[in-house]
C-alpha cells in the first residue's frame, strides 16, 4: 500500500511553482496586459489620455503617412544592421587577441569594458562634443595643422544616423568582448592542438573551429544588442535629440514624442505595435531554431 | 511611546512628502521650475500663499521643456489622484478643461474683475465654454533679438528692421568674420526664428490664418514659400558648431562677442543680466524684424477637482495669490517676463520688459497679440509638430526647396487632423 504524500512531499512538489508565481502574475500584468492594452488603444482614437472607442486602423494609416515615422524605421534598420555587425566583428577581434595569452590581459580587459559601466546618457553627451566640429576632432585636427579635415556628420542629417552607430560600438564592443572571451575560455585545448597535428594553419583553426564552437556565445550577444538598438532611446536623446531635423528619429523616440509631446497617444500605441511586431518577426523565428537545435544537440 | 510608534514618527518625520494629502491647509503643485532664477519666482508665489495660512508641497518635474511634467501629470490623473494645481503651458489647459477634470474660477475671476485685467488675446488659454480655468503669471515675448552692443557698434550695424536688412547685416558680419548669428540645429530654436519670419514677413493677419487656423490655402501660399526662402538665407549666418547647443550656451556666445545675434524668447535676458551686462550698455534687446507683433506664451496654473474642502479652500486662495498684482510685479522681476496682468506697474523693471510692456500695449491695440507657436500655443501639439518637423528638416537639409518643405507641411498637417 501506497503512503499518502505528507505535508513536506507535496510543499516539496508543489514549491517551485509557488516560488514562481509571483513574478509570473507580475510578468503577466507588466508585459502582456500591458502589451493587449496598447493593442486596445492603437485601434482607438485616444488623443491626450486613452479613450476607448474603435477606429479600425486610422492611426496606423496616419502613422504610416508621417514622414518622421518613415525615417525611424529606416534608421533602425539601418543602426541595428552596423550596430549589430561592426559590434560583434569588433568584440570578436578583441576577444580573439586578448585570448591569445598576452601579458597584461586583465587590465586591458578592464578598459575595454569600461565604456559599459558609463550609462547611455553620458556616453550620448560625450560624444556629442568628440564629434561636434568646434569642440572635438575635428577641431583638434585642424588645430595641429591638417586645415582640410573634416568631420562634421553629426551636423549633416545624411550622416547623422553613423554617429549614434560609433558610439553604440564604442559602449558595446567591450561587452560583446567579455562574452566572445568567456566562451573562447571554455573550448577545450586539446581541439586545437588536434586541429594542430592535422595541419590546420590558426586562421583556418578560428575561422572553422573555435569560431563556430561560439554559437552560444553570439546568440546571447545578438539577442542582448538587438533589444539594446530597438531600445536606443536614451543614446539618441543624448547624442542628437533626434536630429538634426528628424535624421536620427528612432522608433522608441518617435513613440515617446507623439504619445506624451504630440497628443497622440493613438499613433503612438501604433508605433509601439509595430515595433513589436517587427522585433517578434525577426527573433521568433531566430529563438525558435536556435532553442530547438539546442534541445536536439543535447 | 512603543517602538513601533515612535518607528512610525520617525519616519513620518523622515518622508514628510508620503502623506502630503493629509496634511491640513496645504496645496500640492506639479510645475517644471528647476532653474535657481525659476525657483526663487515661484517663491514669491508660495510665500503669499503661507500667509495666507496654506503650506505649498512642491512636486517639481523638470526635464524636457515640461514635457516630463506633463507625463507625472497623466500618471496621477489616471491613477485617480491628481495634484491640487499644475503649471500649463499651451493647449495643455484646454485640454484638460476638455476632460472635465478642472475646477472652474468664474466666481473668482467674476468677483476680482480679473478678466479686465488680462489681455483679451490670453483668455483663450484661460478660459474654455465660458468656463475660467486657470490663472496665469506671467508672459513671456518670444520674438526678441539679443544683440551684443559692441560688435553692433564696432562694424556700424543698427537693429534691422526687415528680415532683408537682418540677412545684408549678417552678410556684413561674415565678411568682416564674426558670426552673425547664434543658433542651434535643435527644432525648437530654429521654430523660434522660424515663427518670427512668419509673423514678421506675412504679417499678423497671415500668422492667424495659415498657422493659428491651419488653412491649406494659406499654407500654401507664396507668402510660406517666402517665408521659406528666408529662412534658408538665415541659416547662412551661424557657424557650423550648432549641433545641440543648448540655447544658453548660444546666449552666452553672444554675451562673449563670439556672435553678433541670437532670436530668442526674453528668458535669454536672465543669461546677459548674471553676467553682470546692462540693456542698451553691453547688450540690445530689439524685436525681430519685420511687421511690428508681439509673440507670447504665459504659464498658467489650473486646479484639479478635488473632494477635499480643505483642498479647495487652498486652491482658492493659490488662485487669488497668482493673481495678485504685488506678486505677479516681484515674480516677473525674478524671472525675467513680465507680469500676464497688464495693470501692474513697470517703474522697476529693466529696459528690455520696460518695452516689452509698451510693444505689448501697441500688439493689443492693434492686434498684433500672437500666441507663440514653438511652446505651443499657436495650434494644439500634433499640429505643432508637423511644424518642427517640416522647419527642422529644411533647415538642415541643403538640398530641400522651400516649394518641398510647403508640401510637407500642407500634407503633414492634413494627416494630423
Amino acid at each position: 500500500m501506497r503512503r499518502a504524500p505528507s505535508f513536506r512531499d507535496r510543499l516539496a512538489r508543489r514549491l517551485p511553482q509557488l516560488v514562481l508565481s509571483p513574478s509570473l502574475v507580475v510578468v503577466f500584468i507588466g508585459v502582456y496586459l500591458f502589451i493587449a492594452w496598447t493593442g486596445w488603444v492603437s485601434v482607438s482614437s485616444s488623443r491626450m489620455l486613452p479613450r476607448y472607442d474603435f477606429v479600425g486602423l486610422e492611426q496606423y494609416g496616419r502613422l504610416w503617412a508621417t514622414p518622421r515615422w518613415q525615417t525611424a524605421v529606416t534608421n533602425l534598420f539601418i543602426f541595428t544592421a552596423l550596430f549589430l555587425a561592426v559590434t560583434i566583428a569588433l568584440g570578436l577581434l578583441i576577444a580573439i587577441l586578448l585570448d591569445q595569452r598576452i601579458r597584461a590581459e586583465g587590465f586591458l580587459r578592464t578598459i575595454y569594458l569600461y565604456p559599459m559601466a558609463l550609462s547611455f546618457i553620458v556616453t550620448g553627451t560625450a560624444w556629442k562634443w568628440v564629434m561636434n566640429p568646434t569642440l572635438g576632432v575635428q577641431k583638434v585636427m585642424n588645430d595641429l595643422g591638417w586645415d582640410s579635415f573634416v568631420f562634421d556628420w553629426i551636423t549633416r542629417p545624411e550622416f547623422a544616423i553613423y554617429c549614434i552607430v560609433i558610439a553604440a560600438v564604442w559602449q558595446s564592443t567591450g561587452f560583446a568582448m567579455a562574452i566572445f572571451l568567456a566562451g573562447l575560455r571554455g573550448i577545450d585545448n586539446s581541439i586545437i592542438k588536434a586541429a594542430q597535428i592535422e595541419g590546420a594553419g590558426l586562421p583556418r583553426i578560428y575561422w572553422s573551429i573555435i569560431v563556430p564552437m561560439l554559437r552560444p556565445a553570439l546568440l546571447s550577444v545578438v539577442v542582448l544588442l538587438s533589444y539594446i538598438s530597438i531600445k536606443s532611446f536614451d543614446l539618441v536623446l543624448a547624442l542628437t535629440n533626434a536630429g538634426p531635423g528628424s535624421a536620427t528619429e528612432m522608433p522608441s523616440t518617435f513613440m515617446f514624442s507623439a504619445t506624451f509631446r504630440r497628443n497622440q497617444m493613438g499613433v503612438g500605441a501604433a508605433s509601439a505595435i509595430m515595433m513589436l511586431m517587427a522585433v517578434a518577426a525577426i527573433f521568433v523565428p531566430y529563438l525558435y531554431s536556435e532553442l530547438r537545435e539546442d534541445r536536439h544537440g543535447r | 511611546m512603543t517602538p513601533f510608534a515612535r518607528l512610525l514618527l520617525a519616519t513620518a518625520i523622515a518622508l514628510p512628502d508620503v502623506a502630503p494629502a493629509l496634511a491640513e491647509g496645504s496645496l500640492e503643485g506639479i510645475h517644471h521650475w528647476v532653474s535657481e532664477s525659476e525657483v526663487n519666482a515661484l517663491k514669491v508665489i508660495t510665500d503669499k500663499l503661507a500667509s495666507k495660512g496654506f503650506t505649498w508641497v512642491d512636486s517639481a518635474v523638470g526635464g524636457l521643456s515640461g514635457a516630463n511634467a506633463t507625463q507625472a501629470l497623466r500618471t496621477r490623473i489616471a491613477a485617480g489622484n491628481p495634484p491640487a494645481t499644475m503649471q500649463f503651458l499651451g493647449y495643455e489647459g484646454i485640454d484638460w478643461a476638455a476632460e472635465g477634470v478642472l475646477v472652474s474660477l468664474n466666481d473668482l475671476y467674476a468677483a476680482n474683475g480679473w478678466e479686465a485685467a488680462l489681455p483679451p488675446q490670453i483668455l483663450q488659454f484661460v478660459k474654455a465654454d465660458d468656463t475660467f480655468f486657470a490663472t496665469p503669471v506671467n508672459m513671456h515675448r518670444q520674438n526678441w533679438v539679443w544683440a551684443n552692443k559692441a560688435i553692433f557698434d564696432q562694424h556700424d550695424i543698427t537693429p534691422p528692421t526687415t528680415w532683408e536688412e537682418m540677412i545684408a547685416a549678417g552678410d556684413k558680419l561674415r565678411a568682416a568674420g564674426v558670426t552673425p548669428l547664434s543658433l542651434s540645429d535643435e527644432t525648437w530654436q530654429i521654430l523660434e526664428v522660424f515663427e518670427s519670419i512668419l509673423a514678421g514677413q506675412g504679417g499678423a493677419e497671415f500668422y492667424r490664418t495659415a498657422v493659428m487656423g491651419l488653412d491649406p490655402d494659406a499654407l500654401a501660399s507664396e507668402t510660406m514659400v517666402k517665408a521659406f526662402d528666408t529662412l534658408r538665407a538665415v541659416s547662412g549666418m551661424v557657424d557650423e558648431g550648432i549641433a545641440g547647443r543648448d540655447w544658453a550656451v548660444a546666449t552666452g556666445r553672444v554675451a562673449a562677442g563670439e556672435a553678433a545675434m541670437q532670436i530668442m524668447g526674453d528668458w535669454a535676458k536672465g543669461e546677459f543680466l548674471a553676467k553682470g551686462m546692462q540693456p542698451g550698455v553691453e547688450f540690445l534687446c530689439f524685436p525681430t524684424p519685420g511687421e511690428a507683433h508681439f509673440s507670447f506664451v504665459i504659464d498658467a496654473f489650473g486646479m484639479f477637482r478635488n473632494s477635499d474642502p480643505n483642498v479647495t479652500a487652498a486652491q482658492i486662495a493659490w488662485a487669488e495669490s497668482i493673481m495678485d498684482p504685488e506678486v505677479q510685479r516681484q515674480f516677473n522681476l525674478i524671472k525675467g517676463s513680465i507680469p500676464a496682468r497688464i495693470d501692474v506697474p513697470v517703474d522697476d523693471f529693466d529696459a528690455c520688459a520696460k518695452q516689452g510692456f509698451a510693444d505689448r500695449e501697441a500688439a493689443i491695440a492693434s492686434g498684433a497679440m500672437l500666441p507663440g507657436l514653438t511652446d505651443g500655443f499657436a495650434v494644439p501639439p500634433q499640429f505643432a509638430g508637423v511644424f518642427f518637423d517640416v522647419v527642422g528638416a529644411f533647415f538642415v537639409t541643403a538640398g530641400m526647396t522651400s516649394q518641398d518643405a510647403v508640401s510637407s507641411l500642407v500634407a503633414g498637417i492634413e494627416n494630423a487632423r
